[in-house]
C-alpha cells in the first residue's frame, strides 16, 4: 500500500518526470508493435501505421492511466486554477471591475458581520461560559422594592417587567443555599469615580465585584492577582484590579502598577492585578469598566449617604448575579431551586421597608418569578438593542452582495457567449461537460476569493467606523472588532458561496452548445438576441437597488426630519461638562457654594456669555422622574402620572434660551430659606391642571406633600429626552433647594463652544486642582449622538443604494452594449432598407426601457411589502412616502435611460455598408 | 474475444509471476499463452498496469530491454502475490460455478 501512495504523490508533485516517463514507456510499445509488422514483411510506413490503430487513441490511453493515479482531481484543480488566472489576467479590464464589485460586497458583509460576531456570537473570554447562568427577574405586578439600581425593561410581548438586579441579602442566600450551582457570584455597575493617581485627578469607570467573581468566571490576572474572598470584607484593606484598556491608558502598561496606590473618591486604594485584555473587566458585552473593586468597598466610595445606609438592606436591590452550573445541571433546575429564596428574601425585605421609604401606596405584593438564562455571551440587555437593527444591517449588505454577484454573472455570461467556439471545440475533442462547468466555476470561485481579499481589507479598515455607531438606548460599544476566525470562515464561505452563484448559471449556459452550427459559424460566434437569463438579472438588478434606493430615502428624510424638528432650545454654542465634587468629600453647604464660585469664573471666562447648571443634560436620555400630585385636584392614573424634574440655576432659561410664557422665572432668592418654587412647561400645565391658569397652584412630589411646592411660572416646552418624542411633563426646581445627584454646567459661548474647552479646564483647576471635569461635550454633539442610529441607517442604506444603482446601471449598460454589438448586421440591414437613425435608437432604447420598467414595477412591489418593517425606525415620514418613492424612481429611470442611451446611440450611427460587409 | 471487466488485472498479475518484464512482453504473452483467442487492447493495458502500480500490487523500474533500449519493467510485490492468489481463488470458484450451471440439462 506504501508504495501506491509513493506512486500517487509522486504523480502529484513531480508531475512533468511522470509524464515524460508515460511517453516513453508508450513509445517502446509502439516501436515494439512496429519492429513486429516489419517481421510479418510490411512497409515501413504500414508497419507504423498499422501499430498505431491497434494502439488505439495514444491520448486516450495516456488520460486514462493518468486517471488512475488519483489524486487526478488536485492535478486538474490546479490546472484549472492556472488557466483561470491566465484568462483573468488576458482581461484586465473585467477583472478589476469584477474584483471591485465583490470586494465592496463582500467587504461590506464581512465589516457586518464582526460587529454580528462581537455582540451577538462571542461568548465571554472565560473558563467553559457555556456553564455560565445569569439570574434575573420578572414580574407583572408592582415592584418590591423600595430601592433598586440596575436595569428594567419590559418584554414587548408579554408585557412583564424584568429587572436585573437584588438585594445583597439575597445573593448572599443564593450562595449558601444552592445546590446546583457551584460557583454563585455579583456585581455591580458604578457611576463615576474620581481617581487620583500621582496628584492627577480623572473620572474612571468601575464596577463591585464579590470575592469570588474571578474565581467563579475563571479569569487568570495578567500581572499581579485578582480580588478574592479575603479581600471582599468588612475589614479587608481596601483593593482595586485593572482593566486591560485601563493599564493601557492610564499607566502606559507600567509593569510595576501593582503596590501602587490610588484614591478613588477620596478613599486610598492598592492596586493588585491587570485582567487581560480579551477580558473587557465587566460581563456587558461592550462596556469596560476600568476599575474592579471589592463588592464590601462599595458603601465606603459611594457619595450618597442613604445608598451607603441601605446597600444591606434586602429592601434595596443592586447587585447583579451570576452562576455556574453543577454538570449536568440545567438551568430550569436552578430555578426551581432558588426562586423560593429569592421569593422569601424579597417578601421579608419588603415587609422591612421602614416607614419613610415606604412608596404612597405600600401594600401587599405579587411575588416577583426568578428567571435563569444563558449567561454566556454576557449580559443580555445590550444585545437586544443592537440585534435588530444590525440584522436590517445585515440585509442591506446581503443585498448589495447579490447586486453584485448578478452584475458579475451578467459579465460573464456576455464572456461565456464570446468564449462559445472555444468552449464548442474542447466539447467536440471530447471534454465532458461537468468538467467544463467545474473549470468556469473555479474561474469564478477564484475571482470571488480575489474579491474577498480586498473585501477582508476593507472591512478590516471599516470596522473602526463601525464602532463609532450605537443605537439609541445603548451605550457607545467599547469592544475592539476582531477579526477572528468566525469572521474568517463567514468571508470565506461567503466568497465560495458568491462565486458559485454567480458562476453557475453563465457556466450552465456556455456548455449548453449545439456542436455543429456553432462549429460552422465563423470565428465571431453565435448570434441571437439577449438571453433571457441576462434580461432577468437586470430586471432583478433594477429591483433590488429602487428596494435600496427607497430605504436610503427614507432614512435620509428621517434624518432630515429629526434634525430640523424644534427643540424648545437653542442648541448652538452651548457647551456642557460635569463636575462631581462629593466624590471629593465636598458635602452640603459646600456643594452650592463651590458651584457658584465655578459659575463666577466660567462667566469671566473670555468667550463665556453666560453660565448655568442643572442636574442632567438634555436630550440625553436621562432624568429624575416619578408621580407628582396637584393640590386640590384628583391624582392622575398612574400610567400617566410621570414628571421629570430637572433641578437648575435660576438662569437657566436665559442660558438655554426657553422662553417664559406665564408668571416669573426662578430667581437667586428661591433659595434652601425660601419657600419651594418651580417653574413648569406647557405639557406639565395642560396635563396637571387642565384649562386653569397653574401660576400660584401648589403641588408635590408625594400624595401627602402635594401643598409643599408653588408654581411661579410656565415655560415653553423643550426637547427633553431625546429628538424623535414629544416632550415629557417638566417641573424646573432652584438646585439651591433640592440636592443634586449629579452635576451638568451649560456655558453658552460666543463663538465655538469646543474652542473654550481648554480655559474652563483650566478656571476648575484654579478653583480646586483635584476636581477633574468630565463628560465634556456640545449640546450639537448630544442631539448629534442621539441620532448616530438614524444617521448609520442612511449613510449605509445610502451608500449602498447609490452602490446598487451604479452596479445596476453598469448591468443594464453592459447588456445593451452586448445587444448591440450582436445585433449589428440586423440594424445595418433595416437601415439599408430604410430605417432612420431616430428608429433604430427607439428601438433599442425602448428594450432596455422594458426591462427598466419591469424592474421598477418589481422593486416598487417589493418596497411596499417590505417598507412597513422600518416604520418604526422612521420619524416624520411614512413608510410609503410618495415624494420619496418619485423621487427614488425618477432617479433609477434616469439613469436607466443613460445607460441605454450609450448603446443605442452606438447603433444608430452603424454604417449600413460596413455592417453588411461584416458577414 | 472481449475480455471481462476485472480480468485483465488478474492475466496481468498472473504473466507477471513469471518474472518482471515490460508491457509489451505482457500483452503478448498473453496472447500467445491464450493462443490468440485472448488479445488485450493495448488502450486498457496501460491503465491497467498504472491501477495496480497505484494499488501497489506492482512496482516498476526502468531497465534495459533487448537491443539496449530503455524500457519500464513491472514485477509483482508481496502484496500483489497475495491478490493473486486471492483473485485466482475467487475466479477460480466463479468458473466453477458457472460450469455446474451449465452442465445441468
Amino acid at each position: 500500500m506504501l508504495s501506491g501512495l509513493r506512486v500517487r504523490l509522486r504523480a502529484l508533485f513531480r508531475k512533468a518526470e511522470v509524464e515524460r516517463e508515460l511517453d516513453e514507456e508508450l513509445r517502446f510499445h509502439l516501436e515494439k508493435e512496429t519492429e513486429q509488422n516489419l517481421a510479418r514483411g510490411m512497409s515501413p510506413e504500414e508497419a507504423r501505421r498499422a501499430a498505431l490503430v491497434s494502439f488505439g487513441g495514444v491520448e486516450r490511453v495516456k488520460e486514462e492511466s493518468r486517471d488512475v493515479r488519483g489524486f487526478r482531481f488536485f492535478e486538474e484543480l490546479w490546472q484549472d486554477l492556472r488557466f483561470g488566472a491566465r484568462m483573468l489576467l488576458k482581461k484586465p479590464g473585467f477583472t478589476s471591475t469584477a474584483v471591485l464589485t465583490l470586494a465592496l460586497g463582500i467587504g461590506a458583509n464581512t465589516a457586518i458581520f464582526s460587529l454580528v460576531n462581537e455582540v451577538l456570537l462571542k461568548m465571554l473570554p472565560v473558563r467553559h461560559p457555556e456553564q455560565l447562568v445569569l439570574l434575573d427577574w420578572s414580574t407583572g405586578g408592582q415592584f418590591i422594592f423600595a430601592s433598586m439600581s440596575g436595569s428594567i425593561t419590559q418584554d414587548p410581548e408579554t408585557g412583564l417587567h424584568i429587572g436585573s438586579s437584588f438585594s445583597y441579602p439575597a445573593f448572599e442566600q443564593f450562595r449558601s443555599q444552592t445546590q446546583t450551582l457551584s460557583d454563585v457570584f455579583a456585581f455591580a455597575p458604578l457611576p463615576q469615580l474620581n481617581v487620583n493617581e500621582g496628584g492627577q485627578a480623572e473620572i474612571a469607570s468601575g464596577q463591585l465585584v464579590s470575592g469570588d467573581f474571578y474565581t467563579g468566571l475563571g479569569v487568570q490576572p495578567v500581572v499581579g492577582r485578582v480580588i478574592g474572598p479575603d479581600d471582599d470584607r468588612e475589614a479587608a484593606d481596601p483593593v482595586a484590579v485593572l482593566s486591560y484598556h485601563y493599564w493601557r491608558s492610564r499607566f502606559g502598561l507600567d509593569p510595576d502598577v501593582v503596590g501602587k496606590i490610588i484614591s478613588v473618591n477620596g478613599v486610598p486604594f492598592n492596586i493588585i492585578g491587570v485582567t487581560p485584555a480579551q477580558f473587557y473587566g465587566g460581563l456587558e458585552v461592550g462596556s469596560s469598566p476600568d476599575l474592579s473593586l471589592p463588592m464590601m468597598t462599595g458603601p465606603r466610595i459611594n457619595p450618597s449617604p442613604t445608598r451607603r445606609s441601605e446597600a444591606k438592606e434586602s429592601w434595596s436591590w443592586w447587585v447583579q448575579v451570576m452562576g455556574r452550573l453543577k454538570p449536568g445541571v440545567s438551568a430550569e433546575a436552578v430555578r426551581a431551586e432558588l426562586e423560593g429564596v429569592f421569593q422569601q428574601s424579597a417578601l421579608e425585605g419588603w415587609q422591612a421597608v421602614p416607614p419613610a421609604r415606604r412608596p404612597p401606596d405600600y401594600g401587599p405584593r405579587e411575588l416577583p418569578g426568578l428567571r435563569v438564562t444563558s449567561g454566556g455571551r454576557g449580559l443580555a440587555y445590550l444585545r437586544e438593542g443592537y440585534e435588530r437593527p444590525l440584522r436590517l444591517m445585515l440585509i442591506v449588505v446581503g443585498l448589495v452582495l447579490l447586486i453584485a454577484c448578478a452584475n458579475i454573472a451578467n459579465l460573464l455570461l456576455t464572456r461565456a457567449s464570446a468564449r462559445r467556439q472555444e468552449i464548442a471545440v474542447r466539447l467536440a475533442l471530447g471534454a465532458s461537460r461537468l468538467r467544463l462547468i467545474r473549470q468556469l466555476l473555479t474561474e469564478s470561485v477564484l475571482l470571488a476569493v480575489m474579491g474577498a481579499a480586498l473585501g477582508w481589507l476593507l472591512a478590516w479598515w471599516a470596522k473602526d467606523l463601525l464602532l463609532m455607531w450605537r443605537p439609541s438606548g445603548s451605550g457607545q460599544l467599547q469592544a475592539h472588532l476582531e477579526m477572528d476566525w468566525r469572521v474568517f470562515a463567514f468571508t470565506a464561505a461567503v466568497a465560495l458561496l458568491t462565486g458559485i452563484l454567480f458562476g453557475l448559471a453563465p457556466a450552465l449556459s456556455a456548455t449548453r452548445v449545439e456542436l455543429t452550427p456553432v462549429l460552422k459559424e465563423n470565428a465571431r460566434g453565435a448570434r441571437g438576441s439577449l438571453s433571457r437569463f441576462g434580461k432577468s438579472l437586470v430586471v432583478a438588478q433594477v429591483a433590488v437597488s429602487l428596494l435600496l434606493l427607497a430605504g436610503a430615502g427614507l432614512f435620509i428624510r428621517t434624518l432630515y426630519n429629526l434634525h430640523s424638528v424644534e427643540l424648545g432650545f437653542n442648541p448652538e454654542n452651548l457647551l456642557l461638562f460635569k463636575i462631581d465634587p462629593r466624590l471629593k468629600g465636598y458635602k452640603g453647604e459646600e456643594v452650592g457654594r463651590l458651584y457658584e464660585q465655578m459659575i463666577e469664573r466660567f462667566e469671566a471666562v473670555p468667550g463665556v456669555r453666560s453660565a448655568t447648571l442643572s442636574e442632567y443634560a438634555l436630550l440625553t436620555n436621562s432624568g429624575r422622574m416619578g408621580p407628582a400630585y396637584v393640590e386640590g385636584r384628583a391624582p392622575l392614573s398612574p400610567a400617566e402620572n410621570n414628571v421629570y424634574q430637572q433641578r437648575a440655576r435660576w438662569n437657566y432659561f436665559e442660558v438655554m434660551e426657553i422662553p417664559l410664557l406665564a408668571g416669573r422665572g426662578l430667581t437667586p432668592q428661591d433659595d434652601g430659606r425660601a419657600p419651594k418654587v418651580a417653574v413648569i412647561n406647557q405639557t406639565m400645565a395642560r396635563v396637571y391642571f387642565g384649562g386653569e391658569n397653574p401660576v400660584g397652584r401648589r403641588f408635590g412630589f408625594g400624595p401627602e406633600k402635594s401643598g409643599e411646592i408653588e408654581v411661579v411660572g410656565v415655560v415653553r416646552d423643550a426637547k427633553y429626552q431625546e429628538p424623535r418624542q414629544e416632550s415629557p411633563s417638566v417641573a424646573y426646581i432652584p438646585y439651591t433647594q433640592e440636592s443634586l445627584g449629579q452635576t451638568t454646567f451649560a456655558l453658552r459661548t460666543a463663538g465655538d463652544p469646543r474652542q473654550s474647552v481648554e480655559v474652563v479646564r483650566e478656571a476648575v483647576r484654579e478653583v480646586d486642582k483635584d476636581l477633574p471635569v468630565f463628560a465634556v461635550k456640545t449640546q450639537v454633539e448630544l442631539a448629534d449622538e442621539a441620532l448616530g442610529q438614524e444617521r448609520l441607517f442612511a449613510w449605509l442604506t445610502g451608500v449602498f443604494g447609490l452602490l446598487a444603482l451604479l452596479l445596476a446601471s453598469i448591468g443594464l449598460y453592459g447588456v445593451m452594449s452586448y445587444a448591440v454589438a450582436e445585433r449589428t448586421h440586423e440594424i445595418g440591414l433595416r437601415m439599408a432598407l430604410g430605417a432612420s437613425q431616430g428608429h433604430i435608437l427607439r428601438k433599442v432604447i425602448g428594450q432596455g426601457t422594458l426591462l427598466t420598467i419591469i424592474g421598477i414595477a418589481i422593486g416598487l412591489a417589493a418596497s411596499l411589502a417590505l417598507t412597513r418593517f422600518i416604520t418604526s425606525y422612521l420619524f416624520g415620514v411614512s413608510a410609503m412616502d410618495p415624494p420619496t418613492f418619485v423621487a427614488i424612481v425618477g432617479l433609477l429611470a434616469v439613469i436607466a435611460l443613460v445607460a441605454c442611451y450609450l448603446p443605442a446611440r452606438r447603433a444608430s450611427k452603424i454604417d449600413p455598408m460596413t455592417a453588411l460587409r461584416y458577414e | 474475444m472481449d475480455l471481462l471487466q476485472g480480468t485483465l488485472d488478474l492475466l496481468v498479475l498472473k504473466t507477471l509471476q513469471a518474472g518482471p518484464t515490460h508491457g509489451w512482453d505482457i500483452a503478448q504473452r498473453i496472447q500467445q499463452v491464450s493462443r490468440d483467442v485472448l488479445k488485450v487492447g493495448q488502450g486498457s493495458l496501460y491503465p491497467s498496469l498504472h491501477r495496480l502500480e497505484a494499488q501497489g500490487w506492482i512496482s516498476s523500474e526502468w531497465g534495459a530491454s533487448d537491443n539496449n533500449r530503455r524500457a519500464k519493467f513491472y514485477k509483482l510485490t508481496a502484496a500483489g502475490r497475495k491478490q493473486l492468489a486471492a483473485e485466482t481463488e475467487s475466479w477460480q470458484r466463479f468458473t466453477g460455478a458457472v460450469e455446474l450451471i451449465l452442465k445441468t440439462n
